[in-house]
């Protein structure tokens, strides 16, 4: 037969201290175990290659007067 | 329900402690909600009768802190046990992460433990949760009653407990047990936070 002997006020507290001692190890090692890897560094961008698309670049600026003049 | 939020560094849990009228659902509740530090203590939400016996269900939130970064919240509740507040207990199961069945150690509930238990087991079902794997914790309550009216753990689990879950004996009144069930029950809900929070079918 269990003994049905109130737990004294000092016992009950260690009582949720152990829960909470032992809840906090789970956790600790289950969030470890979960979290999700680093996400890679983005990239650096690219230089845009001056050379090469210097001329779009140029006209980009313009690209809105041009459609405007194209649509008269 | 999504146990862990790794953008809010949120974890919650929700565990429902089921079982029969009587049978000490809300004493568990109880026993853990007077053991809180006053800092960690919210409100108890008991939705009672004049007899004492549950009328809607029983909340307590139970704010554990900053754990490895992780805020972390265990929402307890308790069902009704009568029959007739089928809807309620439904209603409760909703996103549930783990299930306390308290069961009544006395000889002449056991048609009514078995009850709930099949009780459970649909409710479950209807929600897309399988009764099978879903965390589950056995509490044979009330072993603090006199021999002559209560039936052996063995033959308890044996009737009851037959996907082989942790079982404890308990008798919550007294706070045994008590704590015991909720550690049990809690391991096994973080045991399955890296599972998908997808409801089974």
């Amino acid at each position: 037969m269990a003994a049905t002997t109130r737990k004294s006020a000092e016992d009950d507290s260690g009582e949720f201290a152990e829960f909470m001692a032992d809840i906090s190890q789970e956790i600790a090692q289950r969030v470890e175990s979960l979290e999700p890897p680093p996400t890679a560094p983005p990239e650096p961008k690219k230089a845009t290659p001056l050379q090469r698309d210097a001329n779009l670049i140029l006209e980009w600026e313009n690209l809105a007067d041009r459609m405007i003049e194209e649509m008269r | 329900m999504s146990v862990v939020n790794y953008g809010t560094r949120e974890i919650t849990c929700k565990i429902v402690y089921y079982g029969p009228g009587r049978s000490g659902k809300t004493t568990n509740l109880q026993h853990i909600y007077s053991q809180l530090p006053e800092e960690r203590k919210g409100k108890m939400v008991s939705l009672a009768t004049e007899t004492d016996r549950t009328l809607f269900f029983d909340f307590l939130p139970l704010d554990l802190g900053t754990i490895s970064g992780f805020a972390t919240r265990f929402q307890l509740y308790t069902v009704p046990g009568q029959v007739y507040y089928a809807a309620t207990r439904k209603l409760v199961l909703q996103g549930v992460d783990g299930v306390v069945f308290v069961a009544d150690s006395q000889s002449r509930q056991l048609a009514e433990n078995i009850e709930s238990l099949q009780d459970l087991h649909a409710n479950l079902a209807d929600e897309g949760l399988d009764p099978r794997t879903i965390p589950l914790a056995m509490q044979y309550n009330k072993r603090d009653l006199p021999a002559s009216e209560i039936s052996p753990i063995e033959e308890l689990d044996e009737t009851l407990n037959f996907r082989g879950v942790p079982y404890f004996a308990a008798n919550a009144i007294n706070g045994g047990g008590v704590f015991e069930t909720l550690r049990s029950i809690a391991s096994m809900v973080l045991g399955r936070l890296s599972a998908p929070a997808t409801k089974e079918s």
